[in-house]
């Protein structure tokens, strides 16, 4: 049961989230550089944090799935990655302003942070033609897990290389020469931070229990089915086309 | 180009830019619950069709399938009692 929990998940995450908010905009100070336009910092970059995560959480799933061959992992991959595909989308809406802002430009193509997230977001968004365009099931599975273990390592290495890149557009806020971000500061971004992460639990939560419900709805289908039939009641089906609905 | 080099934009013009930001992110998850909300509606559709098509065979077979105040048990001991194993991806 997938919903266990999802109500006290909830108020805390949105009490998460109101407490970063506070934060953000009564107690952080503003940024000697940047000024009030820095407060999408706070929500920017732990959307990024929580999205690459996932896309790594979805990876580990996917060697559980298959390692064991249980089909409720590769749903939970499956979930765990798209829902960071939606915080990807986030991330760059929100970064493209946070560009326009400060650099007078939506997009930047010689910064090397915003063109690699672009790239593993594109590279994800590829899961679901890939994912779809396989019919039997187990084979889907198989081949999206295989799908997001490679991907998922790709994440840590990009991230990696990225550093590497040492890129003098982007803003490296946590180590600097001057000491990285004031305490306040900090504080309010780990509040954030754990507010995404609270979200991304939340969302998934939710919808693996929808996935669930339906799932159990098709079962209890084909359940109903199989007695009609079996009785030969002469019924009619439950619903035309259930045998041959993908569920 | 650099933004530390860059000076603060005034807050009238730096507000709206920070209010567009948080704005999207709330749109976002506003557009995924209208998602998951209609999604809902099918399951509760769906359910709600069950539970009448086995009420209607219970009483063609004279004994009446569940209670007409609870509609949906059916499910409900189905998915409870059930393993996971069927918790595949619906498209």
């Amino acid at each position: 049961m997938y919903g266990k929990g999802l109500r006290t998940l909830s108020i805390a995450t949105v009490a998460m989230i109101a407490a970063s908010l506070a934060l953000v905009f009564f107690y952080a100070p503003l940024d000697a550089d940047q000024g009030f336009i820095q407060k999408i910092f706070y929500l920017h970059v732990p959307l990024a944090t929580v999205a690459l995560v996932g896309f790594v959480v979805g990876g580990i799933y996917a060697i559980q799935h298959l390692r064991t061959g249980d089909s409720r992992y590769d749903m939970r991959s499956y979930v765990a990655i798209h829902m960071s595909v939606i915080f990807g989308v986030g991330v760059l809406l929100t970064g493209s302003i946070w560009a326009k802002a400060s650099w007078g430009h939506w997009w930047v193509w010689d910064e090397p942070t915003l063109v690699s997230f672009l790239i593993v977001f594109l590279l994800y968004a590829t899961y679901y033609p890939f994912r779809y365009a396989i019919e039997d099931r187990d084979r889907q599975a198989r081949y999206a897990s295989v799908f997001a273990i490679t991907a998922g390592a790709f994440v840590p290495l990009n991230f990696v290389a990225v550093r590497l890149a040492q890129s003098l557009v982007h803003p490296r806020v946590f180590a600097t020469a001057d000491g990285g971000l004031p305490g306040q500061m900090w504080l309010t971004f780990l509040a954030s931070l754990a507010a995404m992460a609270l979200l991304w639990v939340t969302l998934v939560k939710f919808e693996m229990t929808a996935k669930n419900a339906s799932a159990q709805l098709s079962r209890l289908r084909r359940a109903l089915d199989r007695e009609g039939s079996g009785a030969g009641s002469g019924n009619a089906r439950i619903a035309p086309g259930v045998a041959t609905r993908p569920d | 180009m650099l933004p530390i080099a860059a000076p603060a934009l005034p807050l009238d013009e730096a507000g709206k830019y920070v209010a567009g930001a948080y704005v999207v992110f709330v749109v976002l998850i506003l557009i995924y619950v209208a998602i998951m909300a209609a999604k809902l509606q099918r399951i509760e559709r769906e359910l709600t069709e069950l539970a009448s098509f086995a009420e209607q065979r219970g009483n063609h077979e004279g004994h009446p399938g569940g209670n007409p105040d609870t509609p949906g048990r059916e499910a409900e001991d189905v998915s409870g009692s059930g393993s996971e194993e069927a918790a595949r991806i619906n498209v």
